[in-house]
Formats: C-alpha cells, sequence, structure tokens
C-alpha cells in the first residue's frame, strides 16, 4: 500500500528555501523564525525532499519549544514524514518523539492536548502509539469537551489499529460508559461512532435502549444512527422493522440533512410502497423547502433514481416534482421535465399539461433571458406529452401557435414541427389548425418557420376557402407587386453602395455552415443570421413578413413560396368549379414568380438567385402553364406520403430504442428473484451483502482497483534496452485514470555489482514524474523490480524517455544505458461519448484546433472504412445509421468521443469513392486542445491504412 | 458521509492548499483535483460536479474554488453545510483572496479545516468557535503557568532567606573563632575555620549550622574520632567551603522537591575523581595494597595487552609500633609473581606467607602522616591474556547514516569486581558544540577543548553490569572514535592479598591496631 498523503500545499519552486538555512533557523530561539522554517521544511517535504538531517534538529530544537504554533507544526511534520524504513518497520529514532507527544497529552493547554490526540487519529504504527495509550485515556475524562471529543476518536482509530484490540481490550467498554454520560453532542456523536465501528452490537444495544429519545438527540448523532441502521439491516435482514420504526420517527427532525438521509436510507433498506413513498414525499418535500439549486439538482437524481426503480409509486407524486419548475435553473427544469415526462399517465395527462401550459404562458410575461429557452424545453415537453397522448394536443396546439412568431427561433422552429406532425396525425384538428395558422401566418418572423408552414398550408388546404384563404394570405404577406421599382434600383444602387459592404462583412464573416450529416454548406439560404443582416429596402416595406425576407436575398424562401402557390393553385383547379377564377389565380400567381425571378435576377440586391432556387422557381412556372394528371400526382399526393412515411420512420425509430432500452433492464439469467409474496415480512427487499457504502467511499479514494488479469498485463509488456546491454530493462504500463504506473524490472546481467544504479525518467507532454529516483546496488546477475509513478493531467499523447545510470568499482566514470521511450497512448483516455448534434455543430464552430488528415487507405468501401476508424480511434458515430445506409459513394459522418479529464475530442469523416475505386476525402479533428487535435491525427494517421 | 478532502484551487486549477481526511495516496488526490478544473463549466448555476466516482462540491471566492470533495453517497445538505462554513473561514485567515495569499496563510488554513472537519465528519462549529480553537488561548495554561511561576518565586524567596541565614552563622561562627584562636595569629584563621568547620560535625559543637550534618561526612571514620586533632591538620583547604555549599543547593531541592518539582539530582562525577586521593591514614599502622592495571583491548575484541601490577605498602605512624611483621594471605593465584622488598626476610614470606625484615631487630621505617606512600614491602605482577580476566570490555559501533554517524557504545563489566568512578572518554572529531546524545545510562560531559566525550558511570555493581550510550556526531570515520580511555577504581584485587595479622616482635601484649586498604585502579586502560 502507498503512503497516504494527507495535504498538499502549493509551493514556489522560485524560492528555494536551503535545508542549512532551516536547520539554522530551527535551531535559534526566534519564535517567528521557527515557524517559518518549521513552514519552509514541511512544505520542502512536500515537495519530495526527504531531509533526514533536520529530523535530529528538530527533535532537538523544536520538540522542546513552548510555542503552540510551533508545536502544531510539528504534528503536521510528523503526519507527513516518512517513519518507517523501507521494511516497513518504524524507525528507532521515533520513540524519540513519544515523550514529546506524552508531554503535550498532559499539557495544561487543552488545544494543545486535543491538536494532539487529532493527530493520534493520522498515526498508524503501534510502536509510537503504545506507550502514549494511559495519556489518552486519562484524557477521555478531561472537563473539556474539545479534548474528549478527540480523545474518543484518538481511542477509536487506536482500536482500529491490527493490533488494536490487544491495545486496549476494555475501549468499547469505556466508550459506552463516556457514552451514556456524555453531555457535548460532538463528542457523543464521535463515541456513538467508536461503537459503530468498534463494536456494533453495543452501539445497536445503546440505540435500542434510547430508542425514544432518538429524535431528541443532535442532528450528528442523528446522522450516525441512521448510518449505523443502514448497516446494521444489510447484515442482519430479519430486524429491520426495529429500526423502521426510528427512521419514521427521524423523518420529523428539524435538520434538513437528517431528513435527507432518512430517505435514503429508507429507500435502501425496504421497497416497500409506504416506504418508498414517505421516501419520495420526503424528497419532494426538500426539493420545495431548499433553495439551494445543488440540493434540488441531486434530490432530483434521487428521485429519477426511484423513478426507474419505483415507478408506480412515483406516478402518484408527479404534480409535486412538477412543482419544481418554479426554480428560475434551466438544469433543475429540464431535469424535472425528463422526470416527468416518463411518469405520464393517461390519467395524470391533463395536469401534467395544464400544468406546462401555465408555465408557457407565464414565460411570455416573464421578463428572465432564459425564458426564450425554458419555452422551447416545454414546448418539447408538451409535444412529446401529445405524441404520446395524441387527445391533448387540441387543448395545446392552439396555445402553441401563438409562439409561432417568437423571437426565439428555435422554439418557434419547434412549434412548426409540432404543428406539422399533429395536423398530420390528428386529422379532426386539421380545419382549425388551418384556420388558425392563416391567421398568424403574417406574425411569423423567421426564414426557417416560414418555409415550414409554409409548406403545412401548401399540403392540408383542402376545401375551397382554405385554398383561396391561404393563396391571400401569401399574396399578403409578399405585399405589393413588383418587388422592386426602376425608380428604387436608382436609389437601390446608391444605398447598395454603401450596404454592400457591411453585408459582404456579415456574409464572410460566417463561418461555412455544416449540415446535420457534417457536409460544409457553401450556400447562405435560408439561416437564421439572415434575419439580422440589414435589408436594402426594408423601409418601404413594412407590411409583409415574407416581402422582408425575399428582399434579404433569401431565394430559397423564394422557392419554397412558389411550390406553395403552385400547390395551391394545382388544388384550386381540382376544388373550384368556375375555371375563371382558377385562371385568374394562376396568373397572378404566375405574375408573383416572374416577378421573384425577377428581384432575383436584378442589381438590386447584393447577390443573385442562386441556382437551385431559380430552378425551382422556373420549374413552377412551367408546371403551372401546363399541367398533367401525373405530375399533378406528384405535388398533391407524393408529398404527403413520403411525410406520413417520415413520421413512421421517426416512431419506429423511438420505438426500438425504447425496446433497446428495455431489454437492457432485463434481469440476468441467474439474477436472484424476489417472491413478493413469499417473504415472511412484506415488502422487504433483498439486500446487498456487501457494503455500498464502503465501496462507494473506496472508489472514490482509489483503493478499488479491479484487478485486470494477468494476461492483459502482459500484453502491454514494452522492452527498454537491448539483451545485450549490461542492463536489461522491461516495463509492464498500467494506465490508471490519472496516473501511469511503470513497473520496470531491471536485471543485472554483467558479473559485477553495480552500485548507485539509478532509473532516470524525464517526460514529454502534460506527463509529471510524482517521485525522484532512488539509488539501488543490484547484485551480478540479480535482478530489481523499481516503481514509477508518474501523473496525466489532459489527453495527449505523452512520451516517457530514460536512461539507466550505474557505476561498477573498476569503472570510475558512470555508465548510462538509454531507453526505449515509452509512448503513452491517447486511446487509454478517451472514452466514446453522446453529444446531441446541435452541441456538436457549436463545438465545432468554438472550437480552435483543427487537424485535417487526407484520407489515405486501402479499404475500398465506405463504410469499412469508417467502422475502422471508428475502431482504431474509439469514438461514437453520431450519425444515425439510416443516414449511412445505401450506396452512393459518398459519406459523411460525424465522430464524437470524451476524454476523462472532460475535453472533447471531435472528428468529422468525409470520404469519397473515386473513380479509380480508391477512397478519398478528408477526416478533421478539432478540439479544445492542441494535444488532443494532434494525438488523435498522428493516431489516425497511424491506423486508417488498415488492410491488415 | 464523509468528506475526502477540503481544498483551494486557484481560478486556473493551480492546487493552493488541500487536506485531506481519510487515508488516500497523493497521486489520486492530486489526480481528482487536476481533473476538476476541466469538469467546472462555465454558466452554470449550481456548483457541483459529479464524475464516476466522487463529488466536487465548490464555491467560487473572487479567484478562487473552495473545493471539497466527496464520496457520491455523501449528504449534499451537510456538504453544503461545511462549505458555507468554510467559506467563512477562508476570508478570516487570509487577508488577500488570491494565489498569494492562501500560499501565505496555507498552514493557517489547514488548521482551520482541521477543526470543521475531523476524520471526513463534519463538527457542529460555529466560525467564532473554530478561531478560538484556533488561537489556543487557554485559560488553564495560563493558570498552569502562575501557579509555576509563584512556585518559583517562593522557592526562590526561601533560598534567599536559607542563604541569608547561613550568611549569619558564617558570622557568628567567624566571631566565635576569632575569639578562641587569637593568639594563633592572622595566617591560620582561615584554615582553623575549616578545621571548625568539620570537627562541628562531629562533635555537634555546630552553633548556627545545624543542619550541616550530611552523609558525606559519616565518611570519615568514626574510629578516628580520637586522633583527629593532630591528623586534622592535613586536609585540603577548600574542603569545609565545600561542603557548606553543597549544603545550600541541596537545601534549595529539596525545598523544591517538598513543593512537587521533579528535579533531577545532578550528581556528575567530576573528572578526576576515580583517583581520589586516599583518606590520611588514621591508624597507627595502615597497610595498603594496590594494584594498578594496563590494558589495551582491541577495538573489535580480544586484548592486546592486559598487566596488573601490584604493590603492598606499610606505613607505620609512630616509632613505637614499628617493630612488626606481616602475616598476609595471597588468593593462591599462579599467575602471579610476588617480589619482596630485597630488605625482607626471603624465607619467611616463602615459607609462612610472613613479611618480615631480614635483620628482626630493625623496626620498619616511620613515615609522616601526609606521605601516602608508605614504605613498600612487597610487589606482584599478573599477565594474561585471557579475556575473562578483563574487568570492563568497551563496544563502540559508530555508523555512518546519512548525513549523521550514530555511535552506540556498550559497556559490559565482569562480575569479579563492583566498579566505581568509571569514566569512559571517547575522542570525538573536532566539534563546536556537544554531540547530541540520544540515550545514555549515567551521564555524560563534553569536553570541548579536547574534543572528549566523557560517559561517567558512579559505581557498576551487579545492578547495572552493562549499559549503553548511543550519541549523534556529524559525520566522521570511525576511527576518530578510538582510542577510547577508561578509568575507574575498585576496592577488591586481582591478587586478593589481605593482611592477615600484624606480629608484634616487641613486647608481647595486644597486636597493635591497624587498618588494611586495597585499590585497584587503573593506569592506562584503553581501547584502541
Amino acid at each position: 500500500m502507498e503512503k497516504s498523503c494527507t495535504l498538499l500545499i502549493h509551493f514556489d519552486k522560485g524560492t528555494p528555501a536551503i535545508a542549512n538555512e532551516i536547520k539554522e533557523a530551527l535551531e535559534g530561539n526566534d519564535v517567528p523564525a521557527k515557524i517559518d522554517a518549521m513552514k519552509k521544511a514541511i512544505m520542502l517535504l512536500l515537495n519530495g525532499e526527504t531531509l533526514p538531517q533536520l529530523f535530529i534538529t528538530i527533535v532537538r530544537y523544536v520538540l522542546p519549544s513552548e510555542d503552540h504554533t510551533v508545536q502544531k507544526l510539528l504534528l503536521l511534520y510528523l503526519e507527513i514524514i516518512e517513519k518507517t524504513d523501507a521494511k516497513g518497520r518504524v524507525l528507532p529514532e521515533m520513540i524519540l518523539i513519544c515523550q514529546n507527544l506524552r508531554n503535550n497529552l498532559q499539557h495544561p493547554n487543552e488545544y494543545i492536548r486535543g491538536v494532539t490526540l487529532r493527530f493520534l487519529c493520522r498515526l498508524n504504527m503501534t510502536e509510537i502509539v503504545e506507550p502514549l495509550i494511559p495519556s489518552v485515556l486519562q484524557n477521555l475524562e478531561h472537563r473539556h469537551p474539545f479534548i474528549r471529543r478527540n480523545a474518543i476518536l484518538a481511542v477509536m482509530s487506536i482500536y482500529k489499529l491490527p493490533q488494536g484490540e490487544q491495545l486496549l481490550v476494555d475501549a468499547p467498554d469505556m466508550i459506552e460508559k463516556v457514552l451514556s454520560t456524555e453531555q457535548d453532542p460532538s463528542a457523543k456523536r464521535n463515541a456513538f461512532l467508536m461503537l459503530f465501528t468498534c463494536a456494533q452490537d453495543r452501539a445497536v444495544n445503546y440505540l435500542l435502549t434510547q430508542v425514544d429519545r432518538v429524535s431528541e438527540w443532535g442532528e450528528l448523532l442523528q446522522m450516525v444512527v441512521l448510518e449505523l441502521i443502514r448497516k446494521v439491516c444489510r447484515t442482519n435482514r430479519a430486524e429491520k422493522g426495529k429500526y423502521i420504526k426510528i427512521i419514521i420517527s427521524l423523518l420529523n427532525a428539524p435538520s434538513t440533512a437528517v431528513i435527507y438521509e432518512c430517505a435514503s436510507t429508507l429507500v435502501s433498506l425496504s421497497s416497500a410502497p409506504t416506504a418508498i413513498r414517505a421516501a419520495a414525499n420526503t424528497y419532494c418535500q426538500l426539493l420545495l423547502s431548499q433553495s439551494d439549486n445543488n440540493v434540488k439538482l441531486i434530490v432530483l437524481d434521487r428521485l429519477n433514481e426511484l423513478k426507474s426503480s419505483h415507478r408506480d409509486i412515483m406516478v402518484d407524486l408527479i404534480m409535486d416534482v412538477l412543482r419544481a419548475l418554479s426554480s428560475p435553473n434551466l438544469d433543475i427544469q429540464r431535469k424535472t421535465l425528463d422526470i416527468v415526462l416518463e411518469l405520464i399517465t393517461p390519467r395524470n395527462i391533463n395536469e401534467v399539461v395544464l400544468m406546462l401550459k401555465k408555465e408557457v404562458v407565464k414565460t411570455q410575461s416573464g421578463e428572465l433571458e432564459k425564458n426564450g429557452e425554458y419555452r422551447q424545453m416545454l414546448i418539447q415537453a408538451i409535444h412529446s406529452c401529445a405524441i404520446k397522448f395524441p387527445e391533448v394536443a387540441s387543448t395545446v396546439v392552439h396555445l402553441l401557435m401563438d409562439f409561432l412568431g417568437d423571437n426565439n427561433v428555435a422554439s418557434a422552429i419547434d412549434v412548426v414541427i409540432f404543428v406539422r406532425e399533429i395536423i398530420e396525425t390528428n386529422p379532426k384538428l386539421r380545419v382549425s389548425i388551418i384556420t388558425r395558422l392563416l391567421d398568424t401566418f403574417y406574425q411569423i418572423r423567421a426564414a426557417r418557420v416560414c418555409s415550414c408552414a409554409l409548406w403545412i398550408i401548401g399540403e392540408y388546404c383542402l376545401s375551397l376557402s382554405e385554398v383561396e384563404n391561404g393563396i391571400e394570405t401569401i399574396k399578403q404577406c409578399l405585399g405589393e407587386l413588383p418587388f422592386y421599382s426602376v425608380s428604387e434600383e436608382g436609389e437601390g444602387t446608391d444605398s447598395s453602395k454603401k450596404t454592400p459592404q457591411a453585408n459582404s462583412i456579415t456574409v464572410s464573416s460566417r463561418r461555412p455552415a455544416i449540415l446535420a450529416d457534417g457536409t460544409y454548406a457553401t450556400q447562405s439560404a435560408a439561416s437564421e443570421t439572415a434575419l439580422s443582416a440589414p435589408t436594402v429596402v426594408q423601409g418601404s416595406l413594412a407590411s409583409g413578413n415574407l416581402r422582408s425576407l425575399l428582399l434579404t436575398g433569401d431565394f430559397f424562401l423564394g422557392a419554397v413560396v412558389a411550390c406553395t402557390l403552385t400547390k395551391l393553385v394545382l388544388r384550386l383547379q381540382e376544388v373550384q368549379p368556375s375555371k375563371v377564377e382558377v385562371n385568374k389565380a394562376t396568373t397572378q400567381t404566375l405574375l408573383i414568380i416572374v416577378s421573384m425571378l425577377q428581384l432575383g435576377q436584378s442589381s438590386v440586391l447584393p447577390h443573385p438567385i442562386d441556382n437551385d432556387s431559380s430552378d425551382r422557381i422556373v420549374l413552377c412556372i412551367r408546371l403551372l402553364c401546363n399541367t398533367g394528371d401525373d405530375i399533378r400526382k406528384i405535388w398533391l399526393q407524393s408529398c404527403r406520403q413520403s411525410f406520413v412515411k417520415m413520421l413512421s420512420e421517426k416512431q419506429m425509430r423511438e420505438t426500438e430504442e425504447l425496446k433497446s432500452k428495455a431489454q437492457v433492464s432485463h434481469a440476468q439469467p441467474d439474477d436472484l428473484i424476489d417472491f413478493y409474496h413469499l417473504k415472511s415480512r412484506k415488502g422487504m427487499s433483498q439486500l446487498e451483502l456487501e457494503d455500498e457504502v464502503q465501496d462507494d467511499l473506496k472508489r472514490a479514494t482509489g483503493e478499488f482497483v479491479s484487478d485486470t488479469d494477468d494476461m492483459n498485463k502482459l500484453n502491454r509488456i514494452l522492452q527498454l534496452t537491448g539483451f545485450s546491454d549490461p542492463v536489461y530493462a522491461e516495463a509492464y504500463v498500467t494506465v490508471h485514470h490519472y496516473d501511469i504506473v511503470l513497473d520496470i524490472t531491471v536485471i543485472n546481467r554483467t558479473k559485477e555489482t553495480l552500485q548507485n544504479l539509478c532509473l532516470e525518467l524525464a517526460t514529454m507532454g502534460d506527463l509529471k514524474l510524482v517521485e525522484r529516483p532512488q539509488n539501488y546496488t543490484l547484485a551480478p546477475e540479480s535482478s530489481k523490480q523499481i516503481k514509477a509513478n508518474i501523473k496525466v493531467s489532459s489527453t495527449e499523447t505523452g512520451v516517457i524517455f530514460g536512461n539507466i545510470v550505474y557505476e561498477t568499482s573498476n569503472v570510475h566514470e558512470r555508465t548510462v544505458v538509454v531507453l526505449n521511450d515509452i509512448h503513452i497512448d491517447i486511446m487509454d483516455y478517451i472514452s466514446p461519448a453522446v453529444c446531441t448534434d446541435a452541441a456538436f455543430r457549436t463545438m465545432w464552430a468554438e472550437f480552435e484546433w483543427e487537424n485535417k488528415v487526407a484520407v489515405n487507405t486501402v479499404i475500398q468501401d465506405e463504410r469499412e472504412f469508417l467502422e475502422h476508424i471508428i475502431k482504431s480511434t474509439n469514438m461514437k458515430c453520431l450519425t444515425p445509421v439510416s443516414a449511412l445506409d445505401d450506396e452512393c459513394g459518398f459519406l459523411a459522418a460525424n465522430l464524437y468521443a470524451k476524454s476523462v479529464f472532460g475535453e472533447d475530442a471531435l472528428v468529422n469523416l468525409s470520404v469519397e469513392k473515386q473513380t479509380d475505386g480508391k477512397l478519398g476525402g478528408y477526416i478533421r479533428i478539432r478540439s479544445k486542445t492542441q494535444g488532443i487535435a494532434l494525438s488523435l491525427g498522428d493516431k489516425i494517421t497511424l491506423k486508417q491504412k488498415g488492410g491488415s | 458521509m464523509v468528506v475526502l478532502a477540503a481544498s483551494v484551487l486557484s481560478k486556473s486549477g493551480k492546487v493552493l492548499v488541500s487536506r485531506q481526511f481519510v487515508d488516500m495516496t497523493r497521486i489520486r488526490i492530486e489526480g481528482l483535483l487536476a481533473a476538476f478544473p476541466k469538469l467546472v463549466g462555465t454558466g452554470k448555476q449550481h456548483t457541483y460536479v459529479e464524475t464516476e466516482n466522487v463529488r466536487y462540491v465548490y464555491q467560487p471566492i473572487e479567484a478562487l474554488y473552495l473545493l471539497l470533495v466527496t464520496n457520491k453517497q455523501s449528504n449534499i445538505l451537510e456538504d453544503l453545510e461545511t462549505l458555507r462554513l468554510l467559506s467563512k473561514l477562508v476570508p478570516e485567515y487570509c487577508y488577500s483572496l488570491d494565489e498569494e495569499g492562501i500560499c501565505k496563510t496555507a498552514f493557517e488554513l489547514i488548521f482551520a479545516f482541521d477543526e470543521v472537519i475531523c476524520l471526513g465528519h463534519k463538527e457542529n462549529v460555529t466560525v467564532a468557535q473554530v478561531k478560538q480553537y484556533c488561537e489556543m488561548e487557554s485559560h488553564e495554561e495560563k493558570l498552569h503557568k502562575l501557579v509555576l511561576q509563584s512556585k518559583i518565586n517562593e522557592t526562590k524567596d526561601v533560598m534567599k532567606r536559607k542563604a541569608s541565614e547561613i550568611d549569619k552563622s558564617k558570622i557568628d561562627k567567624n566571631k566565635g573563632d576569632k575569639g578562641g584562636f587569637m593568639s594563633m595569629g592572622l595566617g591560620r584563621i582561615e584554615a582553623s575555620f575549616s578545621d571548625m568547620s568539620i570537627s562541628s560535625t562531629g562533635s555537634g559543637v555546630g552553633g548556627g549550622s545545624g543542619a550541616g550534618v550530611t552523609t558525606d561526612v559519616d565518611t570519615f571514620s568514626t574510629k578516628s574520632k580520637g586522633r583527629q586533632p593532630s591528623s586534622a591538620t592535613a586536609p585540603p583547604k577548600g574542603l569545609g567551603m565545600q561542603l557548606g555549599k553543597s549544603q545550600k543547593t541541596n537545601q534549595f531541592l529539596e525545598s523544591l522537591k517538598a513543593e512537587g518539582e521533579l528535579i533531577f539530582e545532578d550528581v556528575q562525577p567530576r573528572a578526576g575523581q576515580s583517583r581520589v586521593a586516599a583518606p590520611a591514614p588514621t591508624d597507627p599502622i595502615t597497610l595498603t595494597a594496590e594494584e594498578k592495571l594496563n590494558v589495551t583491548l582491541k577495538r573489535d575484541g580480544g586484548i592486546s595487552n592486559f598487566d596488573v601490577q601490584g604493590t603492598l605498602s606499610l606505613q607505620i605512624l609512630n616509632q613505637d609500633d614499628a617493630h612488626i611483621q606481616v602475616q598476609i594471605e595471597t588468593g593462591g593465584n599462579p599467575g602471579i609473581l610476588f617480589k619482596t622488598h630485597p630488605n625482607m626476610s626471603k624465607e619467611l614470606f616463602a615459607n609462612d606467607n610472613i613479611l618480615g625484615l631480614k635483620d628482626p631487630s630493625r623496626p620498619f621505617p616511620t613515615g609522616p602522616a601526609g606521605d601516602a606512600a608508605g614504605v613498600g614491602l612487597l610487589k606482584w605482577r599478573m599477565q594474561s591474556a585471557d579475556e575473562s580476566m578483563v574487568p570492563l570490555t568497551i563496544n563502540c559501533w559508530p555508523s555512518v547514516s546519512g548525513n549523521e554517524t550514530y555511535v552506540s557504545i556498550e559497556y559490559e563489566a565482569s562480575t569479579m569486581f563492583d566498579l566505581r568512578n568509571v569514566v569512559i572518554s571517547v575522542p570525538l572529531p573536532a566539534l563546536r558544540e556537544a554531540p547530541n546524545v540520544r540515550q545514555i545510562d549515567g551521564e555524560w560531559r563534553y569536553d570541548s577543548r579536547n574534543c572528549v566525550l566523557e560517559w561517567s558511570i558512579v559505581l557498576i555493581d551487579n545492578s547495572n553490569r552493562s549499559g549503553s550510550m548511543e550519541f549523534v556526531t556529524p559525520p566522521a570515520d570511525s576511527s576518530a572514535f578510538f582510542p577510547i580511555s577508561i578509568r575507574f577504581s575498585a576496592a577488591s584485587l586481582y591478587s586478593d592479598l589481605k593482611v592477615a595479622n600484624i606480629i608484634p616482635l616487641k613486647g608481647g601484649g595486644a597486636p597493635p591496631k591497624f587498618s588494611q586498604r586495597t585499590n585497584l585502579i587503573t593506569e592506562n586502560y584503553e581501547v584502541v
């Protein structure tokens, strides 16, 4: 077991203290200088120096000091010095400090006694502690609680030592006596803790005799009581009944910490509905009463756990949970919504939706900056509610449609997508939605929302009045024709002289947009930023939203408008009996379309219409001029069909995901099964025998190292020197999260004794050597195991260089053997992770480091190449499988991974099959730090060749 | 419910102070703390981060993070309370809340953290209490110091009083002396004064110095009482004064002891004491058997030289008693060769072990009392290579460790003798100050002029046949600690020579009184 570390202090290497200076100051009589020197000595020790010569000085000159601070620093010093020799035996000189410790334990100053007792808690050398025991015991009866408190803890830690039970045979007896008379809450807690850890039976006994008064005990003691109960019940399930009563009584404790602990204890003890309900109620109560966001979030986590294990009970509490939405914190709101959405049942859906609606309305009035985001979350929540329970859609859709004109584009898009889905799945609502949409269409500001709304209008205006209304609405929004007049053109050129600059600046400063599949979009169509760009001719055109958007140069929207109008006219031809009306509408539409084309080709706008949009618009003109049944069918029916297909596919995907999720939680074939009805005591769950709390603590302190099989270890063996070198060395490299352990075996292959053999290591990259190298003497043909710890602080490929230096008796100079470099693989530090497309794109835009690797591989198939890259980089493919299907000769995918240090690694893979059958393209890696981008790039370059 | 560590980090992620409350390796805690700055996001409204294994609960304080690392099952409510308390404490101890300020007061912070969290459990304390605990202002300690001070003062008073009493009594005595011995002249006054103080102890005419009876004085043979006036002219001048002085200090110590002070009486023997001159003979006939040891031991065991030289000398005070023969008994040790004085009758000695002059009519020479040597009658010599004959062996182990040399010395005394006033002198490399003696059976003294560490043991008898000393010096070659020379004395002899009887040759009557002294001393006893 490695030495534990009790304190860290930042040490400024700029001002190294010399051991001699420290020594001199320690020997002097000046107390402040002494304090200073002690501090320096401790810092040096923490920094890895050993300072063996200082010990005697300290024993001679510091031990007798009367000053309190010096004494306390002395204790810190004793805490961190090496107290054992290489074999784990206590160094003989340590006995020298015993007398001082004993004096301190009998010191008239109660605080000196206290801190010394506390120091004993951290001391685990029986040899040193043993002579001090009588003094420690004396302090148990001191009248000052500060001393008693620490004395009890000291007794506890002595008792816990390997031979502690022999050293202090009657410790439990004594502590029990102390416990019965003790008044100080802290000391009482410590005493109970001591009994709890050392003599559980006695603790239980005491608890049971005092059952009625537990609720009057101090908060600290109650916490330990709960811990005890958890532990006892885990080992002795039959007695649970006795304790549940205590827990219930503690649920009314004044301290919230105790209440929280009670709830978690209840959950861990029992799966009985009453207990779970009580726990859940308690959590909800805390959720509302605590104002601290941290508490709320953690309580929500607990509720989330309860939700997955006891969904039926949580369903009843859904409204209580929902109340947490009143918090202004987005994280809390998101978590709450996540929990709630999974708890919806037909019975509570109405209530929930009502509540959500109220919240949505609230966001309109509030002035909080985060309202937009919150509203978006709420809309998404309502959306998923409506999908699960279509009957609620009617109650919310109209309310939501008010938000189509929302300034927050994201939430408006959510709304419009929601409407699009509802109108298809809920035919009954079609008429009312269309009417409403036509009414509110003029409010829509964003181009993307507009185009979606236009599609709805084009697709779902069925009756004559609706179609006519639709055409009318669009016309209104486009405003008076033409879009620009000749005179305006003159003005326009004037103004365009100043504005193009501004425009071009805004355009050029924008980064290339990335489409969802990861490819770059070179067009500037239909993006939100266009909305904020200054429009040339807006002043004269306050009327239509479509007009203003068009005048900013958004011809993609123009194409959508043209298509919608075409679609509406085609439908009009079916429903309008009067040929005259139809022709009138057709010509008007043609006029609009033509003027849009004209606008696109004019010089009013900074850039002309793009080819795609103009093609589409021209197609519309052709279609209106000569219609045919085939085309009519495509325009009026196939569109809708493919939308239906998309919806059903989406649904299928969701159900599949659900299914796969459900599969995970299925029991293993050899899992224990609780037969609820066969159990003697109803509702008592099977408890794991192993102590979770202990495990949790062990994991946290890093003691919990899972044993990897040796085979694995041998795979990572590295030869460091050649077989013909006088010293042969090889290393196992074990990579933990934050550190790398090198287990180096050094073998002396000569017939001479190697003296002062030293393994010198140096690192490159974000690696740091923890210890200084030590010198060894190696007998002829013997071997030695050397361990070296290396600290890692970021994900990066690191290299460890090294030398072995030694002396032999006949050669006076030191001989150096250079070691093979050890490369630390970045793959050990990154693991596949998931993030949303939006998050990926923002990170992609933000991150500064990009590494572009040209594809060079023998693999011929795009999919196979992707798989190969995923496998060799240990990343997760974010692009859904469905998007990667089919043969089209090119492929683009996004990969994502996260390092243990929380750094993100983004990879975009774009490959194309070239005419000669080879793959070409690029792999781009982006990250916040240079290290990851470089290391990952190297890795990919190395591995991409594939083939073997 | 366990706080693993409380730390203060700078915003850039530098660990300024961290105090761990449970056992964890350095690499682990450093890893955890290094990961933290990367995990903490910006723009979040909560202040905790959870990882796979631990939870960080933090609070930004200006350019710093105050951070608690807990396990994941820890009670967040309690941890937040702890954090709140700590965040109040940090500004209390740090003058400026930045890196420099924290580094300057790192230790104070650690002490304060210790008061709030013990063994990972929260303590129920307030800021005021923590400050109080850290100030360590103890009423009891003050009280204790007051009591101690008053005791010292009291003792000083007693001392002063006693001193003045003694002074007074001296003056009184001086007056008395002057009155009684006026005719003896000024030159004798001092001598007679010391004379007086000695005689007063025996006869109880001490007047003012009633407390003067000490055990030291009892060593004077009571037999000598009658003849004291004649022999008492010899004692060294300073002796009386010295006794008086030691009385005073004794009194002081006694009174301190009576008041409950623990005082180790300083009984460090003087360097020259092993050769204390034999008290002047007071019997009419004195026989002195003395053996001198010349021993050279090797440092790694074994004898290179062992040689005992003995003499028996006779001292007769009065001419009247000079016609005698001395009957002796020798121990019968075959290794010892006796040699009589040329004037002695060899036959008498060889046959009857009687020492007498060849011419029985001649008297033995009589010597003045001051001549301690007397007349040599017999000499003997013993040489041996038998290690068991060595009365005291020394085992000295200097070992270099780091920048120091640890020297352990051990003695082992044979059961033959009870050794007195043992002084073991170890030469040291030139040192300015005394070496650090870590453990010792007996007393030590450092003679800085000669660079000799003297280890003295007053008496080695069955209770302490072996003993050891350990001291530390700056690094030195092991040969620097040799040769070790040893001095001691003992009351018994190798030869076991005894005077059985004195046979008077003139006039029958009872044999005259005689006293016999035996003395074994070291002349040259070294470990090289």
